[in-house]
């Protein structure tokens, strides 16, 4: 019995062992290329079919720092997307989903019901039309920044379901006591509920966080060929794919790694809100 | 059924039959301050003190007054056509016409701007009625303070909304209006604003669409419609089976390090897609890393083509995303898993049952009850999963039988993005949306309806 | 001073043209005295002709005030900045303009353009497939009538006719250098001649041979070599009124087998980019990248004409393809001074001083006539391998958008196994046929 028990933890560590170098192998290459310099004198800054480079240097790296593309204007716009997005992203996520929890009121399960079936349109749809809505406010090209905080906050009510399928965990009596001392709904909501929320508030933060980092469609639409206003993802998927970029892969590595590095460990970090938000979504739907 | 509907009906036609009562009586029994009030609105409130109430709602008609003469009139009117003067030349310098993509944009708006008027308009004469009728009781109306301070206790719920309800108006509904009428008109690049006028065409687009043959797109879009289906099916189940046993293998009793392996797994969270995808599309390329590799041991004699064979590509696509969606769901199961009462297990085991059978009759039925809700929205996430389609494929390969530069292994979204962008049609790509939404729309139902958690409410208590 | 010397004969020369031309009778005695002020460069004379051909400017001195936005590829944008710099210098009558560049790629300007044309740039650059999409969506102005004969007279015949929708000029030739041929790494091939000389030198190495068969640029390689036509008639609007396409042919056969023959290789891959082409011995590629393919093959870098293959019908066919061209396009204005000085800073930008400059630093090939001879430009390797093939190709006309889409399922069909080698007859020559019909479709 016990050699057999033995045999089954052997294959699950083995199992788990591929399944961890499946995992990390893509960010082994990526790392390794990031190391590979473009200068020809040094190496090649294509595609090659080895992983390992021939010389480590930290050309790619210097390049970026080095104010011959205007990565570090990217990664700043991108940081302020980010930092914008998540905190606005989340009051307006917590005021719908407190309203949308605790009070009634007429139209209340109609919004409700109208929110999800908005959501069932695909986003893209609306490109061209927020484009030219943006146009108006002067917010696209140089001013595409302040436009993409708008249009990803503006509409980011609809995303309550996590964070009111938590609030409706807080039990009401909380709120009756609270009432019957002659507490207002806002304050009621204001300190009461938002302290007992931290890890709601943090799951909604992380994840709002997270989302402009990868936003390449609609940001490369709204930059409108305006290079400042690129974030990380328009900027540099066009060392990708873009024939103007030859040899640019390393580079792109290396960015990539610099994109990657302190987002993971923020993620890292905060994983367990992360976790019990998906979870509790997953579960209450 | 049909009885209750046509209660609803009959009731519905009474209210607004209420509605137009109301207006009647209201100016008939009212005073003079309240027929004002029917002209200019806050009138009634203000003089009876209520000048919180009053001044907002005069502001409210002077905005709705001045956007009506800066920008409802010039567009409004334009809509039924959609613009008639065209482009032309003088000399060298180029005169705009009109622009049939504003017209439409801001004629749209204008509509909600005036049904929002008139809704604002009812409310200012349902409020005099109420003001009259109260103090015709002898009551005294709400100080303006109190007024005011009932938006952060009964009335807070309209201090929290006003803004996300009116972001998602602009932001997200008047879009998609604008692109559901877009889906009725002929603007695509033959017709394109401000150079060229566009007008409406009826169903037209939505006749293209079931269109069979060389040039319509009935014969494409059941393709592309089928493998959206095909893969948001395998996409959602294999990553959620896999998902939960990987999390089964880590929360076994004796493994060590789960912290570790939870951590490796999830990294694939962390990077941003735009990094790892790309640089995995690159990977499984034909003269990418793993041919590259394959080729030089000598285990193949030509390259594999992952992503120029269409079979070849949608698998590889399936595969590459069980990568991305294994760790999101470990980290569901892994909470869930350990929920299960141990009881449930060690009675089993008694009875004989084998690892398989536990995990049938016990792990299974749980997981599947308690996350229904997880999987549809999986599901339709899937179903406009346009990150991972296109920073693998775009879509691609193309082919002879697809038009409009569809591909075999192109999500609806991921075509619609590429006649948005590459082609300027809108006018398909807004008909395509409008098919996403009843493909998403339809699948919802119907699995919403087969959940067991709506189907059995006491399921597993 | 050579240059000047030859600027003043530029100058002297184009006088000649407009007085022969008639057209412009009030221009020729401003424009003799301008000849006598030969210090001034040759693209200043231009102006300067420009200027006194514009009866309702006479003298204009006050130009406004406003902003411009160039939108050109990344790797041009300081040369272009400087080049601006230079032109606003010479002409302080502008000065009430700021120019901005901003890299945006060839492909994305014209794309941009067409999605919004009031807030897309005033000039970009962009290659010469997208000019009937950009005149039909009404983001292309005419050339100003008084550079028209200019532009005409000084740019190889190619690539006015590339910048030409219907009779009318549309567009600055900014290069003549959008055609392909091969670059080779030659310690592995030792003979470009024959596709199917290098195709086994490359496997014999272990090497990549690189040539983008999905792209309806790069396949014409083979059709238009076994003889097969494939052009577009359009009219002043950018609508296309007429095709001529034979590839449902028998000689469309042998071109199509000998593509499909080629994918089935071991040595073949897919690309035209250098910077993506792994283990690569030889790739179908322009001079645009000529900088990373001297990288990638160092002391072994050498250029060919595209080589020739033996057909199935045992005839040797030399490849041919498209010569192309990129261009430089003024957007309508509804301010008629700041369309003359977009006019003329987009005939600066493409002078033949401009072009010369631009090929020194970037490697571009000028198609500015004088250009083209100065002695650089004709020992350039690469340069001369195009000119080698040019002899071969066809100058690309007008294309339909949706061609270039159909090319690339075409190719497609073929990468993905589709269509193979052991295809019959009929199967290929029936999707011939589709692309065939479907191509003339697109004419109206």
């Amino acid at each position: 019995m016990k050699t057999k028990k033995k045999i089954g933890n052997a294959i699950t560590y083995i199992v788990l062992i591929i399944i961890s170098i499946i995992w990390l192998f893509p960010f082994f290459g990526l790392i390794m290329q990031s190391f590979r310099s473009y200068d020809p004198a040094v190496e090649y800054g294509g595609m090659v079919d080895y992983i390992i480079p021939k010389h480590f240097s930290l050309d790619n790296y210097r390049f970026l720092f080095s104010g011959e593309t205007n990565f570090l204007v990217w990664y700043k716009n991108t940081i302020i997307l980010a930092v914008f997005i998540s905190a606005l992203q989340t009051v307006m996520v917590l005021c719908v989903s407190y309203a949308l929890s605790r009070m009634r009121f007429k139209g209340r399960t109609f919004l409700m019901r109208f929110w999800l079936i908005l959501g069932m349109f695909p986003g893209f749809l609306t490109m061209i039309c927020l484009y030219f809505l943006l146009k108006e406010f002067g917010l696209t090209q140089s001013g595409a920044i302040p436009g993409l905080i708008l249009v990803s906050v503006a509409s980011s009510g609809m995303g309550y379901y996590v964070c009111k399928g938590f609030f409706d965990t807080i039990p009401k009596a909380l709120d009756e006591a609270a009432r019957i001392d002659g507490a207002s709904r806002a304050r009621i909501f204001l300190t009461m509920i938002i302290p007992m929320s931290k890890p709601i508030i943090i799951y909604t933060a992380l994840v709002a966080f997270m989302a402009p980092w990868c936003d390449y469609v609609f940001a490369s639409y709204i930059a409108f060929g305006h290079d400042m206003s690129y974030n990380v993802a328009v900027a540099m998927t066009r060392w990708v794919w873009t024939n103007d970029y030859q040899g640019y892969f390393t580079r792109f590595c290396a960015g990539g790694i610099l994109i990657a590095v302190p987002v993971t460990i923020l993620f890292m970090c905060l994983q367990r809100y992360y976790v019990e938000g998906v979870t509790g979504g997953a579960v209450k739907g | 059924m049909g009885k209750a509907k046509s209660q609803t009906m009959a009731e519905r036609g009474n209210a607004v039959a209420n509605v137009f009562k109301n207006i009647a009586v209201t100016f008939k029994e009212g005073d003079w301050k309240t027929r004002v009030s029917y002209l200019i609105m806050g009138f009634g409130e203000l003089l009876r003190g209520q000048w919180l109430k009053g001044i907002a709602l005069m502001l409210c008609e002077a905005g709705f007054i001045a956007y009506m003469i800066s920008v409802g009139r010039k567009y409004l009117p334009k809509i039924t056509t959609l613009g008639t003067e065209v482009t032309k030349k003088v000399s060298r310098k180029t005169v705009y016409g009109d622009n049939s993509f504003l017209i439409l944009l801001f004629g749209l708006l204008s509509i909600f701007v005036v049904l929002a008027f008139i809704v604002l308009w009812y409310v200012n004469i349902c409020e005099n009625r109420e003001e009259e009728k109260l103090l015709k009781e002898g009551k005294k109306l709400p100080t303006n303070q109190k007024v005011f301070l009932s938006l952060f206790d009964s009335n807070f719920d309209k201090t929290l909304l006003a803004i996300p309800v009116i972001g998602i108006f602009v932001f997200t509904v008047l879009p998609i209006v604008f692109m559901i009428c877009v889906a009725f008109t002929n603007y695509d690049k033959n017709h394109q604003a401000p150079t060229n006028l566009f007008t409406w065409v009826g169903f037209e687009n939505f006749k293209n669409l079931v269109t069979f043959g060389s040039s319509g797109f009935g014969t494409t879009f059941f393709k592309v419609l089928g493998w959206t289906l095909v893969w948001a099916f395998f996409a959602t189940f294999i990553d959620y089976f896999l998902g939960m046993a990987v999390a089964m293998l880590i929360n076994k009793k004796d493994i060590k390090f789960k912290k570790l392996w939870r951590t490796i797994l999830v990294v694939t969270i962390a990077v941003p897609q735009f990094v790892s995808l790309l640089y995995v599309m690159k990977m499984f390329a034909n003269d990418g890393l793993i041919n590259g590799y394959l080729l030089k041991w000598g285990w193949i004699k030509q390259a594999i083509p992952f992503w120029t064979n269409p079979m070849l590509a949608r698998i590889t696509i399936i595969v590459v995303n069980i990568w991305i969606g294994i760790p999101y769901m470990m980290l569901i199961a892994t909470g869930l898993l350990m929920n299960i009462p141990e009881d449930l297990y060690e009675s089993a085991k008694i009875d004989g049952a084998n690892g398989w059978q536990m995990f049938r009759s016990i792990t299974l039925p749980y997981m599947l009850f308690v996350t229904g809700p997880f999987l549809l929205t999986q599901f339709t996430g899937n179903l406009n999963n346009f990150n991972v389609i296109y920073l693998l494929t775009q879509g691609q390969p193309q082919s002879m039988k697809l038009v409009e530069k569809a591909g075999s292994t192109d999500l609806l979204v991921t075509w619609l993005y590429k006649m948005t962008v590459n082609n300027t049609n809108y006018r398909m790509a807004a008909v395509i949306g409008i098919m996403v939404f009843v493909v998403t729309a339809v699948v919802s139902v119907i699995v919403y309806n087969m959940l067991p958690s709506v189907k059995d409410e006491e399921g597993f208590q | 001073m050579k240059k000047r010397v030859l600027a003043t004969l530029l100058s002297a020369a184009m006088v000649l043209s407009l007085v022969a031309c008639g057209g412009a009778k009030e221009a020729a005695s401003t424009a003799a005295e301008a000849a006598n002020t030969a210090a001034d460069t040759a693209s200043d004379v231009v102006e300067e002709v420009a200027e006194a051909a514009e009866e309702v400017a006479e003298t204009v001195e006050d130009f406004g005030t406003g902003e411009i936005k160039i939108w050109v590829a990344d790797a041009v944008v300081d040369f272009t900045n400087d080049e601006v710099a230079k032109f606003m210098e010479e002409n302080p009558q502008y000065s009430g303009y700021t120019v901005t560049v901003e890299p945006v790629g060839e492909g994305d300007a014209a794309g941009n353009m067409i999605t919004d044309v009031q807030g897309g740039a005033d000039i970009y650059a962009f290659a010469q497939d997208q000019i009937a999409r950009l005149v039909t969506a009404g983001a292309l102005e005419e050339v100003a009538p008084e550079n028209v004969d200019a532009v005409k007279s000084q740019n190889d015949a190619g690539a006015v006719g590339a910048a030409t929708v219907g009779s009318t000029l549309y567009a600055y030739p900014l290069t003549s250098d959008n055609g392909y041929f091969l670059y080779y790494d030659k310690s592995v091939v030792k003979d470009p001649s024959t596709l199917e000389g290098i195709l086994a030198d490359c496997e014999a190495a272990g090497k990549n041979f690189y040539m983008e068969i999905n792209s309806g640029w790069y396949q014409t390689a083979f059709f238009f070599a076994t003889g097969c036509e494939l052009s577009y008639e359009t009219d002043d609007t950018g609508a296309f009124t007429k095709a001529n396409v034979t590839y449902a042919s028998d000689n469309g056969l042998v071109a199509f087998k000998k593509m499909i023959e080629l994918n089935e290789s071991k040595a073949f891959q897919n690309g035209s980019a250098v910077g993506e082409a792994t283990n690569c011995a030889a790739i179908v590629d322009g001079t645009w990248d000529s900088g990373a393919a001297q990288d990638l093959f160092g002391d072994n870098y050498a250029c060919a004409k595209l080589p020739t293959f033996k057909g199935a019908d045992g005839k040797d066919y030399q490849m041919s393809g498209f010569g192309g061209f990129k261009l430089l396009g003024v957007k309508p204005q509804d301010d008629e001074l700041k369309l003359m000085v977009c006019d003329a800073l987009a005939a600066y930008l493409s002078s033949e001083e401009v072009q010369l400059a631009r090929y020194n630093e970037v490697g571009w090939g000028p198609s500015n006539l004088n250009a083209q001879q100065s002695d650089a430009v004709k020992a350039d390797v690469a340069l001369s391998a195009l000119a080698e093939q040019l002899a071969y190709t066809i100058p690309q006309g007008q294309y339909p958008g949706d061609y270039w889409s159909l090319a690339t399922s075409l190719g497609d069909s073929v990468r993905s196994g589709e269509l193979k080698s052991t295809s019959s007859d009929d199967d290929l020559m029936k999707a011939l046929q589709d692309f065939q019909d479907t191509c003339i479709s697109y004419a109206q």
